[in-house]
């Protein structure tokens, strides 16, 4: 507990304060080993349709093709908009088909 | 963020792209979904006002080589968060003034002065209902704090309610934690503000005013349950704005007071409820929360019949939801609500008019230009928008796409029965105004009020 030491003036109350917040309920997820090496691997873009993401992502696809000839990168439609009218539905259903199109990592954007 | 959580539950590394502007609020939002050591690329700067040319610039020498960093890295799971002090111990002692420092340098006030909240005070409030104070009410984003009858009361207690509002504080609370609410977006950067509208004949008893300045300050039931809300929002979901992290909008606006319906008006005049209008029973307390990110001049109507009046409040609301419409069509809800004053519903009855009337009449005639809802999308949103694309998966997506002249007229209203009309404010004056929801976020989510046992015994042991 935190206590002020300053003087009180005569009539003058002092208070002890409960806490306002409320106890944390997050579930820490334990993150994945990064790839080695992207040359031969799936490569999956997740976009919130925001942000000039068609044209953001376009250029990182160049960018990935360039540096990585044996990539293969699964665009955005095939995931949904999660940010969109089916939020909740897209989101659901993300896992497996990040699995159906065998993902090795995840690209997410764009946080405008 | 919750994409790459997504991800990583499913097994999956992924990073995240974020412009400058978001940065923080990211970080604070990876480290509340458990996915504190997630990479986040950033994007220099603001993308909706960046030439292609720059763009691609900035995507190709800074964003591409942090991605592949950030997939090259060994990423550090997060840890368990401290589980914060016991609900009742005492965290500080001080003096009134000390207090409110004490409070503000921890972040836990929203600049107002704020009632000490001692175990004593917050006691008197848990007297006004029958639920165990430590009952979660739910987890709420984006800190994913649990959000218990105590701390209810101890934030009812902060904003400077009276311990008998109690079961309203509850309904308000069960309704943002509501998933439905989404109260994960209530930092977006529009600024919404939640709004809180009570009917019932609870309102007249504690005291709610309903009449002339109904949403003014000034009246401690209206002023004070507004006040709550906003607090509980910062201080359990984690809404802060800067020095916080987690509430991005750039204006923005104050909290609302509470709206409460005129009780006697809506009975005079022979219409239902808001309560009813929602599917409750005329004899229940129902509190409702939506989001409002905007408000409309006051509408004054005037003439004998309902027309005369309608066409005034129609021009008004059209023009004050406007553009924005765009995101009832791009994320399927839009709830305008409609507040009446007592004086212009009772022309409206008196011409045999009832709500969904006036309901209907406000969706067959509330139109915008086409280039309007495709122009503004894509400044809000920077990319292109087609209506026809914004229509996908509408009731009727056809309305939006009958033809290709920009300056057409299309639908603002999605559906008639998504604008709830309240009456309330000088039933001696002829006015109207319109609260604009920010579509599906917080689209009105309704509760209804528990009472306690014996609840008069109570109310009249507290005098």
């Amino acid at each position: 507990m935190r206590r002020k030491s300053v003087k009180v003036a005569p009539g003058e109350n002092v208070f002890s304060v409960v806490w306002p917040l409320g106890r944390p309920a997050r579930e820490i997820v334990t993150l994945n080993p990064r790839p080695s090496d992207l040359d031969g691997r799936t490569i999956g873009f997740i976009s919130d349709y925001k942000g000039k993401h068609h044209e953001v992502f376009q250029t990182v696809r160049q960018s990935l093709r360039q540096a990585f000839p044996n990539i293969t990168l699964v665009d955005y439609p095939a995931f949904g908009d999660i940010h969109g009218k089916d939020e909740r539905g897209v989101f659901a259903a993300l896992p497996g088909r990040l699995r159906a199109e065998g993902v090795d990592a995840v690209i997410a954007g764009i946080g405008v | 963020m919750r994409a790459c959580r997504t991800a990583e539950k499913a097994g999956i590394p992924a990073v995240a792209v974020v412009s400058t502007g978001f940065l923080r609020q990211a970080k604070v939002t990876a480290r509340a979904l458990g996915i504190e050591g997630v990479w986040i690329a950033e994007y220099p700067g603001i993308v909706p006002v960046d030439s292609l040319p720059v763009l691609e610039e900035k995507v190709r020498t800074a964003v591409v080589p942090s991605i592949l960093e950030g997939l090259a890295r060994p990423a550090k799971s997060g840890q368990v968060a401290e589980p914060g002090p016991e609900p009742r111990a005492v965290v500080f002692r001080g003096t009134l003034d000390e207090v409110q420092e004490y409070f503000i340098s921890q972040m836990w006030s929203d600049g107002l002065p704020v009632i000490p909240p001692t175990v004593g005070r917050v006691g008197e409030f848990l007297r006004f209902t029958d639920r165990d104070p430590d009952e979660v009410l739910g987890v709420l984003p984006p800190e994913f704090r649990e959000a218990t009858v105590w701390s209810v009361a101890v934030n009812g207690v902060m904003a400077g309610c009276r311990p008998e509002y109690m079961p309203v504080l509850l309904a308000a609370v069960e309704a943002i934690a509501d998933p439905e609410f989404r109260l994960e977006d209530a930092g977006s950067t529009p600024g919404w503000e939640p709004l809180v509208i009570l009917s019932g004949p609870l309102s007249k008893e504690l005291g709610f005013n309903t009449e002339g300045g109904a949403m003014r300050v000034g009246r401690r039931a209206n002023s004070s349950v507004g006040r709550f809300l906003r607090l509980y929002m910062r201080n359990v979901a984690g809404l802060r704005i800067p020095p916080g992290d987690t509430d991005r909008a750039s204006i923005g606006y104050t909290f609302n007071v509470a709206l409460a319906e005129n009780e006697d008006a809506v009975g005079d005049i022979g219409w239902e409820p808001l309560r009813v209008d929602l599917g409750f029973r005329r004899d229940d307390n129902v509190v409702t929360v939506q989001s409002v990110v905007a408000i409309s001049p006051p509408i004054y109507s005037g003439g004998v019949r309902a027309l005369d009046h309608l066409e005034t409040i129609a021009h008004l609301m059209g023009t004050t939801c406007g553009p924005w419409a765009f995101t009832g069509l791009m994320y399927g809800r839009w709830h305008p609500l409609l507040v009446m004053s007592p004086c212009v519903a009772r022309v409206f009855a008196a011409d045999g008019w009832d709500k969904d009337d006036i309901r209907r009449y406000l969706h067959e005639n509330l139109k915008i230009e086409a280039r309007w809802i495709e122009l503004y999308a894509s400044r809000v949103g920077g990319g292109d928008f087609t209506l026809a694309a914004l229509a996908e998966g509408l009731d009727s997506p056809e309305v939006y796409t009958r033809s290709e002249d920009p300056n057409r007229l299309v639908p603002l209203l999605l559906r008639p029965e998504w604008t709830n009309i309240v009456l309330a404010g000088d039933p001696w004056r002829n006015q109207s105004r319109v609260y604009v929801n920010n579509h599906e976020q917080g689209a009105p989510l309704s509760k209804a009020v528990r009472l306690p046992e014996d609840w008069q015994g109570r109310r009249a042991h507290r005098g």
